[in-house]
């Protein structure tokens, strides 16, 4: 095999010209889909973390069986008890992989500043919980003001646009209207904590949080709505979903539990349209590669006829033929990748010192430009480039194999 | 038993509608240490008898055995192996690889037969220095003289120790004296081999050094066809 790599080699070399515009062009192309994958994956990175500690919807949440469908129209009905929900926090914190495990209410109602008021929706959360859930994400999308905080149950966190609209400023009250459980319109008065931005145009003009206890006040409950569960490691939410559902229903609680990408409906659309994106991108490489490697094969399975009606006199069989250029298009598909390597790199690094940013459609700051250097994907690519070069060196290759000798030495 | 036996063989070209008779009844034997030259003007089916003797092309009609074998009930595989170990080539323009060195063009046939690489090597070395190019094996075909060059092609030819080697106008390309010389080689390899050759040329001027002539005209042997 060595002699026919090494004849491969110096025949891919023969053609300087020819040979470094197919590498070029299979090494931009590689470049093109390896980069775009690169930003691809920081992107998914950051929408999964937005979604899991931004939107504080952790990696799991549990649901009493029932409440996605019907939780609307009957909530008491829908909702975990207190002895439920202290039930299942005690039975899912004792799982190693579990961080944290914490009840919410969302609620929604109206917003007043006693002279204006609008809509709002509102998660109510455990404070300390909602630290850990937050985590690094915090500094991120740091709150103007006070977070939080135990003691002050009636104390809220506005988006910025909602305390824009209201004149909200940390420190200043108001008072929020919300219907209760049973149907009751209830009122309460608020205390600004702090302000903070939501990160979404949508969403800054109406979330708010508030405390849990201060959101069970408002709809005058014992009961939780969800159960919101943090693990140390993303990768396991699918594992740690069969396994709590498993534990849950075997101690009695009906449960059903939600993935954070099943609930982040932001997330799904963006990375739908995203491989959307990379299929299309793939599928045009594919096919330069393909043909960039068909024409140079071709080209040189034409001009090679009397070597290979020599090689076939010398009493290599088809096969042998097919083999040095079927070869030789693997290592145009090689070579190539190395430049797409090459290129990918000096792309990554000029991110990196230039560190551009954007402000992507519907969200409120920009946003760091960032492309990935994922090894893994690299050396799939390089698979896979070299596979398509080898097979699209096939077509030129079988040709070369099925001349006949005696034509193939006469070729001029 | 005779090396080649070739009995009543017949070939047709077919351009569009038209057909060629290149060869119209051969009956020609030649035995193993022979050294046979087929002689004839342009077009008198030379280079398609060698074709068929060599097993790079089929007849039309007729028998051809090379040593013992029915080269028509072959597979191309089978044709392939035959002529990997038992038959070498010697083109009119050399035919040498030109990306690699005069030592791996020789080593070529002993690769595609699977021999290790240092086997290869050691007795393509023997065969470059056996035709006197000992010094200039690791030169590429364009560095070398047609002379060197078609002196390679003969150390490739009879690096697998083959029983018949083929020539088709191996001097056609060659100034006299080179060709002279190449002609000599052939002969004092086959006079201490035993190799047989059989090749052809229209150079009235190098018959006198041949066993054997076999003269040909429009496809047919016009002299020399049977044993002396």
């Amino acid at each position: 095999m060595i002699k026919w790599m090494k004849l491969a080699v110096r025949n891919v070399l023969r053609n300087k010209r020819r040979s470094l515009v197919t590498l070029l062009a299979i090494g931009v192309g590689f470049a093109a889909v390896s980069l775009f994958y690169g930003y691809v994956s920081y992107m998914y990175y950051g929408l999964r973390v937005s979604a899991i500690r931004g939107e504080g919807l952790g990696n799991l949440t549990i649901f009493k069986a029932g409440w996605n469908e019907k939780g609307k129209l009957e909530p008491e009905k829908y909702m975990l008890s207190k002895e439920e929900t202290e039930r299942t926090i005690k039975i899912v914190s004792a799982e190693e992989e579990v961080v944290v495990a914490t009840p919410e209410i969302h609620v929604s109602g109206i917003v007043s500043n006693g002279t204006a008021s609008t809509i709002f929706i509102a998660q109510g959360v455990v404070p300390k919980d909602e630290k850990i859930i937050k985590g690094g994400w915090a500094q991120f999308r740091p709150v103007r003001g006070k977070t939080l905080d135990d003691k002050i149950s009636y104390g809220v966190e506005a988006g910025q646009d909602l305390a824009r609209y209201l004149g909200f400023t940390p420190g200043t009250d108001g008072v929020v209207m919300a219907t209760t459980l049973g149907g009751q319109m209830n009122a309460m008065d608020i205390l600004v904590n702090g302000v903070y931005d939501t990160g979404s145009d949508a969403t800054n003009d109406k979330y708010m949080r508030c405390t849990f206890d201060f959101a069970q006040s408002l709809v005058d409950t014992k009961s939780a709505e969800r159960i919101v569960v943090l693990l140390k490691d993303w990768k396991k939410t699918e594992a740690m979903r069969t396994e709590l559902l498993s534990k849950l229903r075997e101690a009695g609680i009906p449960v059903e539990i939600k993935t954070w990408n099943e609930l982040s409906l932001f997330y799904y659309k963006v990375r739908g349209m995203f491989d959307m994106i990379f299929l299309f991108l793939f599928s045009i490489v594919l096919v330069i590669v393909i043909m960039s490697t068909v024409n140079t094969m071709g080209m040189a399975v034409l001009e090679r006829t009397r070597e290979i009606g020599t090689l076939r006199a010398l009493g290599l069989k088809r096969r042998g033929v097919s083999l040095i250029f079927a070869l030789e298009g693997g290592l145009l598909g090689l070579f190539g990748s190395v430049i797409g390597i090459f290129l990918h790199v000096i792309v990554w690094g000029a991110i990196k010192i230039i560190s551009p940013t954007y402000t992507p459609p519907g969200v409120s700051t920009p946003v760091p430009l960032v492309v990935d250097l994922v090894p893994h994907f690299l050396f799939i690519l390089v698979l896979c480039l070299v596979g398509l070069s080898l097979l699209a060196a096939i077509i030129p290759a079988r040709r070369a194999a099925a001349q006949n000798v005696v034509e193939a030495l006469g070729h001029v | 038993m005779a090396l080649i036996e070739m009995q009543n063989i017949k070939k047709d070209y077919f351009l569009g509608e038209a057909v060629v008779h290149a060869l119209q009844g051969i009956d020609l034997q030649i035995d193993a240490g022979e050294f046979v030259a087929i002689w004839g003007p342009s077009g008198s089916g030379k280079t398609t008898l060698l074709n068929l003797i060599g097993a790079i092309d089929e007849p039309t009609e007729g028998s051809l055995e090379i040593a013992g074998r029915e080269v028509r009930s072959l597979s191309d595989n089978q044709r392939s192996e035959l002529r990997n170990e038992s038959i070498g080539f010697i083109f009119q323009s050399f035919n040498l690889v030109p990306v690699f060195s005069a030592l791996e063009n020789v080593m070529l046939p002993l690769q595609i037969k699977g021999a290790p690489s240092g086997e290869a090597k050691a007795r393509a070395l023997g065969r470059l220095e056996a035709v006197g190019l000992a010094d200039l094996v690791h030169n590429r075909p364009f560095k070398m003289s047609g002379g060197q060059q078609q002196r390679v092609a003969i150390a490739r030819a009879l690096v697998t120790d083959p029983s018949l080697v083929i020539a088709d106008e191996p001097t056609a390309n060659l100034d006299s004296k080179t060709a002279h010389m190449i002609l000599d080689l052939m002969r004092d390899l086959n006079e201490e081999e035993r190799t047989t050759f059989i090749f052809s040329t229209h150079d009235q001027r190098l018959l006198d050094r041949v066993k054997r002539l076999v003269r040909m005209e429009d496809g047919r042997i016009m002299e020399g066809g049977m044993r002396q």
